[in-house]
């Protein structure tokens, strides 16, 4: 392709971002200049639904959520998976049909392994 | 669209059974929790034994499935080659996992789970699958270097192999689509066939996709200058995973080298040959020469397996079928005194806890079975005579050196010469030096470490000195290639 369709083709992006750039600094350097400033200290903390905040904001939270995501995300995926497979069960062979059986299948193998080491007890010793 | 295609499962059964086998694994930890864990090795190495059993009954197959995985006698040959050495790895490993991990079962069905994706890299004729075989054995590897949980060095190597490891399979995701833009398949005969036309416009798009191709694989394979995770994450992982990674891991990706630069680019040999024998002077020169100033046992063989490389990546750069042959040659040779040092470090690092160089004073007086073993071992990786070492080594250097690379041949000797500077260090420590005072006692060797070295041993010196059973054996796999 020439390089100057290749340009021609591209012009409109590259405007766009120019133009994108140029409304967003516009908007910071407007603020800077227009809006007046007020240094306070209560508007240093965090904000808490208008309440004054209690204790620090780093909170600490249970690491178990983690796997409980990890397991989430899984299904999840396989959800992604199972709704085309739905789609075009009919028309698709029965070698698709089997292959998303396996693919449950090893899911669920997963998820039993997942059960058996304890992972899904919240209170574990 | 499956007419036309061989979707025959019957030639999967050997992979089929080694996903059993980790199932098996898998659940007998869980479900038998009163056995005691050595057993999952020995069940483990059992298994992969009837495993390869079973594959070798496909000899003289030559049959694919659906165009993507084929079944002849280079699949064979390297299915039987992955599995036993995964079945040494894990009776290497025996005492120490159940001693140490809190989850052995894994531990065993990750390896096993990386010999398939091993298999795969040798057995599949498209990038796709190549490309997932290629996953499934490093994700498998990058769990098991970082398996001591709560040891920094472990997690460290861990960390640097799986950022660099993801880095080299994008850059070979990305190889793989440029070729595939120029020559619109992944399947590697039709890349031969689209390239065998002239490329014209697109012939720095294919020396792209070749580079990044290369690129990648260098990384996997560990070659000068994609070589930097190497000695961390040899020296981070358990000693057994560190034998694995030198073996399998380096073996898998030369297989795929092989069928993918033979059956595909083949075409175009000039343009990626200069490319590789580059690549494989840097890896011979940098990896033996650093070897010379390592002290830690592991970070020695992590740079003597770097200079090994080297060497097999000669035999790729003159690829042609007596290259082939020898680089297959020269992989058996190097697996079995590989895993022969290593069992000799696993033994001393389970009964001692150390794995400086230094730390191997007295060995020939505290476990003569284990020095001598060591010493033709390194012999045979330095490439002396008697040994396999010397025997793979001479066919390698003559089927390159026919093929006109007279100065990839000259660095070669030289670098060998070299090794064996390094090799001698360790034996002298073994032999010459006394043991520590207070230490001069016999260790308990256990049978099985004692057995298994001895068994490599005999393996060595086989090679070493009848070495025709393997050529007859490796003709056979790499006739297949070339037709």
């Amino acid at each position: 392709m020439p390089f100057d369709a290749l340009l021609g083709n591209y012009l409109a992006v590259f405007l766009a971002t120019i133009v994108g750039f140029g409304l967003i600094a516009t908007a910071l350097i407007a603020a800077r200049l227009l809006a007046p400033f007020s240094k306070e200290e209560n508007k240093r903390t965090s904000y808490e639904c208008g309440m004054t905040p209690i204790g620090s904001t780093r909170a600490q939270f249970s690491f178990r959520y983690y796997i409980f995501a990890i397991l989430f995300i899984i299904f999840d995926v396989e959800a992604v998976f199972l709704f085309p497979w739905a789609v075009t069960l009919v028309d698709a062979s029965k070698t698709a049909f089997w292959e998303m059986i396996v693919f449950i299948g090893v899911l669920g193998a997963g998820l039993a392994y997942a059960w058996k080491k304890g992972v899904l007890q919240w209170n574990r010793e | 669209m499956t007419e036309g295609l061989n979707l025959d499962y019957s030639l999967l059964i050997p992979e089929f059974l080694l996903v059993g086998l980790v199932v098996a694994i898998v659940g007998l930890d869980l479900y038998a929790p009163k056995m005691k864990k050595t057993w999952l090795a020995y069940i483990a190495a059992a298994g992969l034994v009837a495993v390869g059993a079973v594959s070798l009954g496909y000899w003289d197959t030559d049959d694919n499935f659906a165009n993507i995985i084929v079944v002849d006698d280079y699949t064979t040959f390297f299915r039987v080659f992955f599995v036993a050495t995964a079945a040494v790895i894990c009776l290497a490993s025996a005492t120490m996992v159940a001693e140490k991990f809190r989850h052995p079962g894994e531990y065993y069905a990750l390896i096993i789970l990386s010999t398939i994706g091993a298999i795969g890299m040798a057995a599949s004729r498209e990038l796709m699958t190549a490309y997932i075989s290629l996953e499934l054995l490093s994700f498998s590897l990058y769990v098991l270097v970082s398996y001591q949980k709560f040891d920094a060095k472990s997690n460290e190597g861990g960390l640097k192999y799986l950022l660099l490891g993801a880095f080299a399979s994008a850059m070979f995701l990305y190889g793989m689509s440029l070729i595939y833009g120029i020559t619109g398949s992944t399947y590697y005969s039709e890349i031969a066939v689209g390239l065998q036309n002239p490329t014209g416009d697109f012939q720095w798009a294919m020396l792209m996709g070749l580079v990044l191709i290369v690129t990648g694989l260098g990384f996997k394979v560990a070659a000068v200058p994609f070589h930097m995770w190497t000695p961390d994450a040899y020296e981070g992982a358990f000693p057994p995973i560190t034998a694995y990674l030198g073996t399998t891991s380096k073996a898998a990706g030369f297989a795929l080298m092989l069928v993918l630069f033979s059956q595909a680019f083949e075409v175009v040999h000039d343009d990626w040959s200069w490319m590789i024998a580059g690549i494989a002077a840097a890896t011979m020169i940098l990896g033996n020469l650093v070897a010379l100033q390592q002290h830690n046992i592991k970070r020695l063989m992590a740079y003597s397996s770097i200079g090994q490389v080297g060497y097999m990546l000669m035999a790729i750069a003159a690829l042609n079928s007596d290259t082939a042959q020898a680089l297959l040659v020269h992989l058996v040779g190097y697996m079995v005194s590989n895993m022969a040092v290593f069992i000799v470090i696993i033994a001393w690092y389970n009964m001692t806890g150390k794995d400086e160089i230094a730390d191997f004073r007295g060995m020939r007086e505290r476990a003569p079975l284990l020095a001598w073993v060591l010493a033709g071992a390194l012999f045979s990786l330095a490439g002396l005579p008697l040994f396999a070492g010397f025997v793979t080594k001479f066919v390698l250097f003559q089927s390159v050196w026919n093929e006109g690379f007279y100065w990839l041949i000259a660095i070669a000797t030289t670098t060998s010469v070299v090794s064996l500077y390094y090799y001698l260090q360790i034996m002298r420590q073994a032999f010459v030096e006394k043991p520590a005072e207070g230490e001069e006692s016999r260790l308990p060797v256990p049978l099985l470490m004692n057995g298994l070295a001895a068994a490599l041993m005999v393996g060595v010196l086989y090679i070493g000195l009848y070495p025709q059973a393997l050529f007859d054996v490796v003709e056979a796999a790499t006739d297949v290639l070339f037709v």
